[in-house]
């Protein structure tokens, strides 16, 4: 159980220590900043939770990002309504997603070399379709995305709280979310029980790409800006949200609310570093070692539990 | 004496495993080690070979006080270890993984390749398994798997030999090669420590058996002194009914129908038929074919040729989804890796065939579920905490009823039960073979594969005997274990047979 909780006790005492030690952290704005700069990974962590309880893994959604801003973005800056825009993102998402598990299931590769190749291919065609150029002229309301508020919270909190009400409930509470959970746990006994693994493993990866595409036009809405380079790297912190929050590489085992937990401990640390000043090169060293000592923890007790 | 074990405690994650281990084996001894799963026999040995340390107790090996820190410790005192699950690296070669850990160096790391190929071939030859020196493990059978085991061991274990349970996939004539195995070190003054759940074969290897139960030793005779049932009641703890017996029931009318199956080089003409009601067995060698006889009609291989029917209607089954929606049921030889999903709780386990059944418009019913569930956990007396705990902590008894439990639920009238029995203790053996009972009574075809003839014998109505991917004979179920051993071909068993029917290589 202790590992099951470590999590939050991690949150709420990154929390009430960062409360204590700055004046500034309780403030609306940070908080607010706070939610902001997190959202992105957020919404991308959702749908790398889905993938990793399913047994495999996502590395192009980084790439995947900047494809459904700058799909998104283009679309808007050619005319296309604001809803319109995002829309073109969230699906430009959603096809790459698709053919990441298309390919898994077709080719019957690991998921790791079929994303890590598509990493560079998402990439290449989002520089290939704006020529390496970001896409600028965007309408000022656009920022409502991202910067916005609704009832004087942060639109993106609303739309985390919805996509990540939305996850749970589809891992919980449909035959998805259960067969994700069965081919992730065994998926030899998922096959050999008729489930039909294959038409579930793209719904799995094309979901992912969804919340990838929408983050990405978060990402864009923010900077409004539409850029090819946009999402570098942010792969890992997806990864290391789900695994912080006990989801684990082997699949079958993640929740949301482990993971939102993980992203917001990361965004913590981050935003208590600009907080109190620290050299951020740390922030690297500190967010890297919260992996490892969740991991660990999380396989010293499985050891244990174990025969 | 070689080895005294005293008093040995182990606990796991505050579960105590063992707490008064005790045994002892003199040299040119075979002793039995016998209990129930989860009576800590396995625990023991490992203590004994170094691959865990106790939290008590003592260790006297010749005489002397010691404890064995590593493998390589004990194996340097010329103690090895058979292991139940296999313990080799999948990715070399038979030799290679014969001779892991103690290769012969040259300077700079280098290897003797040759000469070791040739030594490994030499043991093979020497205890006629039907293995070669090069083959990579990974495409060996679990049964392959375990000869490699077998002579890995024998290389090491030059003091004393621990088997745990090395018969449990092994044929008849590779489980006569182990016992010969057996005396010959008993011969070269050897120890033997024999772990095993075969009663059956008890009598051809042992001589003084030690009877674990709930981590205690709890008796330690002469084996000519204890009777079978005796010793299952010390092992149960609690007298039982001392083995399974079966009233046939008059077969209904025809539900599964083979005719002509071949699949190239493995499956030949393979024609039978199933009544409701009825239990067929399945025997046959290891690499007869009748593992994949069943995936063949589970829709998991692929046929060349050949007809299925199904209640009189001809079905054609490309896929397990397909067989499934047949209506066929397999509960797999290889219970962890192919039949159950062990992080998840047992319901979902058991609604894992049927999701479609609980489910509306993609939506899971909880409330269904968890009925289904309660139900069939009652029904078949699983022993658990709740339908959420995680299937994979059962015992080995319990974790395929819940797998048995799965097909009950979906309503499969077909049900292809492989080793259905294998790594599990003598009273949940007993309570599978009344699972299968009560699945026949209630109109269900049954095809059994099956390594232990003593269980076929007891529980099936016909049985079907099979060889080199043909089916050679079918005998009533009251025959006998000569005649089913004739018509696998037992004695014709040679160990150049390897060259054409591969029975160390499976196809997966």
């Amino acid at each position: 159980m202790i590992q099951r909780l470590l999590p939050f006790v991690t949150l709420v005492a990154l929390f009430i220590g960062l409360a204590i030690a700055s004046p500034n952290f309780l403030s609306a704005s940070n908080l607010s900043s706070v939610v902001r700069q997190t959202a992105v990974i957020n919404i991308m962590a959702l749908g790398m939770t889905l993938v990793i309880i399913a047994g495999g893994i996502d590395l192009s959604v980084g790439s995947i990002l900047a494809v459904g801003g700058l799909f998104g973005t283009m679309s808007i800056s050619h005319g296309a309504s604001i809803p319109m825009g995002i829309m073109v993102g969230v699906l430009a998402g959603t096809v790459c997603g698709a053919a990441n598990g298309a390919m898994v299931v077709g080719f019957r590769v690991n998921p790791f070399i079929v994303t890590l190749g598509t990493m560079g291919i998402f990439r290449g065609v989002a520089l290939i379709a704006s020529n390496g150029l970001p896409v600028h002229d965007l309408p000022p309301s656009f920022s409502f995305l991202g910067e916005g508020n609704l009832f004087h919270v942060p639109f993106v909190l609303w739309l985390l709280v919805l996509c990540g009400a939305g996850m749970h409930i589809l891992l919980e509470h449909t035959r998805l979310g259960r067969y994700a959970f069965a081919m992730g746990s065994n998926n030899a006994a998922a096959v050999y029980a008729g489930v039909p693994v294959g038409f579930h493993t793209v719904a799995v990866y094309a979901i992912a790409g969804l919340l990838t595409g929408l983050a990405g036009m978060v990402e864009a809405s923010r900077l409004l800006t539409g850029q090819p380079t946009a999402g570098l790297g942010y792969e890992l912190s997806a990864i290391a949200a789900v695994v912080i929050g006990g989801g684990s590489l082997y699949g079958g085992e993640g929740s949301v609310v482990g993971t939102l937990v993980g992203a917001f401990i990361m965004g913590l640390l981050a935003n208590g570093s600009d907080l109190l000043g620290t050299n951020p090169y740390w922030q690297q060293v500190v967010i890297g070692a919260a992996i490892i000592i969740a991991v660990t923890v999380d396989e010293f007790h499985k050891r244990r539990v174990r025969k | 004496m070689l080895l005294e074990l005293k008093g040995i405690r182990k606990s796991f994650g505050g579960v105590a495993a063992l707490r008064d281990g005790t045994l002892s084996v003199e040299a040119g001894e075979a002793h039995l080690l016998m209990g129930e799963n989860g009576a800590g026999k396995s625990t023991l040995m490992k203590i004994a070979a170094g691959l865990l340390q106790p939290d008590g107790g003592e260790i006297l090996w010749k005489g002397k006080k010691v404890r064995f820190r590593t493998p390589a410790e004990a194996a340097a005192n010329g103690i090895a270890m058979v292991h139940q699950e296999s313990l080799l690296a999948r990715h070399l070669s038979v030799a290679e993984n014969i001779f892991l850990g103690r290769e012969e160096r040259l300077p700079f790391g280098w290897v003797k390749r040759r000469q070791m190929i040739e030594k490994a071939a030499r043991i093979i030859e020497e205890h006629h398994f039907p293995l070669r020196a090069e083959w990579m493990v990974d495409r060996l059978s679990p049964a392959g798997k375990q000869m490699v085991e077998i002579c890995r061991a024998i290389q090491q274990g030059t003091n004393l030999l621990i088997f745990d349970e090395p018969t449990s996939s092994l044929s008849a004539a590779e489980t006569d090669e182990v016992f010969r195995i057996v005396k010959t070190l008993k011969l070269q003054n050897a120890g033997v420590i024999y772990i095993t759940h075969r009663l059956d074969e008890l009598r051809e290897v042992g001589d003084r058996v030690t009877v674990l139960r709930d981590g205690q030793t709890v008796h330690t005779d002469a084996l000519s002194n204890l009777d079978l049932d005796r010793l299952i009641q010390l092992m149960v703890g609690r007298e039982v009914a001392s083995i399974y017996e079966r009233k046939a029931i008059p077969p209904g009318e025809e539900i599964l129908r083979v005719e002509g199956l071949n699949r190239k080089g493995v499956l030949r003409d393979i024609s039978f038929s199933v009544r409701a009601g009825e239990i067929v067995g399945l025997a046959g060698l290891i690499g007869a074919g009748r593992t994949e006889l069943c995936r063949a009609l589970f829709g998991l291989d692929g046929v060349d040729s050949g007809e299925v029917k199904i209640a009189g209607k001809p079905v054609r089954v490309r896929s397990a989804r397909q067989g499934v929606s047949a209506g066929l049921a397999l509960i797999p030889e290889d219970r962890q890796r192919s039949g159950l999903a062990a992080l998840l709780p047992i319901s979902h386990n058991m609604t894992l065939a049927s999701v479609d059944r609980i489910s509306k418009l993609g939506f899971l019913n909880h409330a269904a579920e968890r009925d289904i569930s309660t139900d069939y956990i009652g029904r078949l007396r699983l022993k658990c905490s709740s339908a959420r705990q995680a299937a994979g902590k059962l015992s080995g008894g319990n974790q395929q009823k819940v797998v048995i439990a799965k097909w009950l639920v979906r309503g499969a009238r077909v049900f292809l039960f492989d080793e259905p029995t294998r790594g599990i203790d003598v009273g949940a053996k007993a309570e599978v073979f009344e699972v299968m009972d009560s699945l026949a009574r209630s109109g269900a075809a049954i095809l059994m594969v099956s390594s232990e003839m003593a269980e076929l014998l007891q529980t099936a109505d016909r049985i079907l005997v099979m060889r080199q991917g043909r089916i050679s004979g079918e005998l009533p179920g009251h025959t006998t274990q000569e005649a089913i051993m004739r018509l696998a071909g037992f004695d014709a068993e040679v160990p150049g047979a390897a060259e054409n029917d591969t029975p160390g290589e499976t196809i997966q």
